[in-house]
């Protein structure tokens, strides 16, 4: 089943083209890593893909609900607001820098979502937030608030958030990039669990073993284009495009 | 001879009555200088310059005159423009709570605005996507951070504010020092003044305590 499908999507700050015919495919219980360059459009990507940004042309279609599309003049048009509404239920989305909400607990940061937008009832969301924070190993600090927490633990507070929602598909933008190298395996570890349990993710990172390892596949992305797309082991290992070569060498040497 | 003991107490109740006329200009600007302020704050940074453009130029007014000023032109203005037979007479007390509350609303706006502005713009996006509305976020996310970020400049204002309430004396109004200059002069005596500083040393130390309860109260988070 396909979770995500991207047709021919172009995204244009004024007259600077980050975006330039994205196409590709994830399929449930996948993990696509991106890579690329920095400013080559990746986070721009994600934002487009949670509705954070709007495209100017191309499809995005989640779990076969049509979220944009583009008609016959060549203009992006977008579902009802009531079908975003739903299409934004299935996605969930975690950032660089946590944006955790400062001024709650733990737990609440969990419930508030699922309480105020899917309108479940309060029990029943704690007790979704409490196995959580189980899974996340942070069971201690329901109560604790955002600033008590480490960046490692702040962002498996807000993996668990995004969680919460149950969301069909959750991207990832360089979730450990802000982090103390020693933090990152926290983080790590708990997205290759969630990849175990086939959830489905898209994830952009520069951390290569990561996306090695957990990735079913790398799309490596510059200026606004998709260069390379395909298994781990051939993308960054056996690139067969001479910018991805140069991409990964030049990551190598640090 | 003996201090004139019944006079002193007297001139208590004068003060009295003048310091709850003065409690009032303050409390009825601020119940309505608040909520009005934050709709400036709104308009003042809506993207239409039709809405930004004149609140702009509202708050340069309100600011960049002196409220003294302004008090007189609301009591007074309207008698003098309105034509001949439409002539109103603004009932005092409401002139004067009607121009405090334009002018703080003024003030109080451009603190709301440095305070919204001031939340990063993260925070909106991850209560984007799970879909939260743009009043849910404001109303659970972004306002209650907004308050805790404004409540020291807030503070400033509002002890101001009391003590901007003499100013309503220019349209008649006896309020605390008025009530207290007209003391002075009666009893050629210095003592009324005084003790009108200290109800408004008073008045700032009752407000002061609830700033920093409130400040106190917010605490909890960073
Ligand atoms: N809101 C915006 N307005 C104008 N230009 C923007 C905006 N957001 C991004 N850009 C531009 O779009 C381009 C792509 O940015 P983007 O953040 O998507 O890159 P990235 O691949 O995520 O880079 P990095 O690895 O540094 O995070 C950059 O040139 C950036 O300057
Ligand atoms: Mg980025």
């Amino acid at each position: 089943m396909v979770m995500l499908e991207v047709k021919g999507l172009c995204k244009s700050f004024d007259s600077n083209r980050v975006l330039n015919d994205i196409s590709f495919k994830v399929d449930k219980g996948e993990v696509v890593a991106i890579i690329g360059p920095s400013g080559s459009g990746k986070s721009t990507l994600l934002r487009c893909l949670t509705l954070l940004e709007k495209v100017d042309q191309g499809t995005i279609i989640v779990a076969g609900d049509v979220m944009v599309q583009t008609n016959k003049e060549g203009h992006a048009v977008y579902a009802p607001e009531s079908s975003l509404k739903k299409i934004r239920l299935r996605m969930g989305m975690v950032f660089q820098d946590f944006n955790l909400f400062p001024h709650f607990s733990v737990l609440r940061n969990i419930t508030e979502a699922p309480v105020r937008v899917a309108r479940i009832s309060q029990d029943q969301a704690e007790e979704r937030a409490m196995e959580l924070l189980r899974k996340m190993g942070l069971e201690d600090k329901r109560d604790a608030y955002p600033y008590q927490l480490s960046g490692g633990q702040s962002q498996r507070v807000a993996i668990a958030r995004a969680l919460a929602m149950n969301p069909d598909i959750l991207f990832f933008d360089e979730p450990t990039s802000a982090l103390d190298p020693e933090l990152t395996g926290e983080v790590l570890r708990v997205m290759r669990a969630l990849a175990a349990e086939r959830m489905t993710m898209v994830v952009v990172t520069h951390e290569m073993g990561f996306a090695r390892e957990v990735a079913d596949r790398v799309i490596f992305m510059d200026k606004g284009q998709i260069v390379e797309e395909g298994r781990p082991e051939v993308v960054l290992c056996n690139p067969s495009s001479e910018r991805t070569r140069a991409f990964i060498k030049g990551l190598s040497e640090h | 001879m003996s201090y004139d003991w019944e006079g002193f107490v007297n001139l208590i109740v004068l003060l009295l009555e003048g310091a709850k006329v003065s409690v009032m200009v303050f409390f009825l600007t601020l119940f309505f200088a608040i909520p009005l302020g934050l709709l400036v704050a709104f308009g003042r940074m809506s993207r239409f310059r039709l809405i930004s453009g004149p609140i702009k130029i509202y708050i340069l007014l309100m600011r960049g005159t002196p409220l003294i000023l302004q008090i007189a032109l609301v009591y007074f203005g309207p008698y003098y423009l309105l034509p001949e037979g439409m002539k109103i007479n603004l009932d005092r007390f409401v002139a004067a709570v009607a121009a405090c509350t334009l002018n703080y609303a003024a003030y109080f706006a451009e603190i709301y605005r440095g305070g919204i502005q001031s939340i990063p713009k993260g925070q909106y996006e991850a209560a984007a996507v799970p879909g939260f509305s743009k009043i849910q976020t404001f109303m659970h996310i972004i306002l209650p951070q907004v308050v805790k970020r404004i409540l020291p400049p807030m503070g400033n204002e509002i002890i101001t504010l009391v003590k901007d309430t003499a100013l309503v004396q220019t349209i008649g109004i006896s309020e605390l020092f008025r009530v207290a200059t007209v003391q002075a002069s009666a009893k050629s005596s210095t003592i009324p003044l005084a003790a009108a500083g200290i109800f408004y040393l008073i008045m700032n130390w009752v407000v002061t305590e609830a700033l920093q309860m409130a400040e106190n109260k917010l605490n909890y988070y960073r």
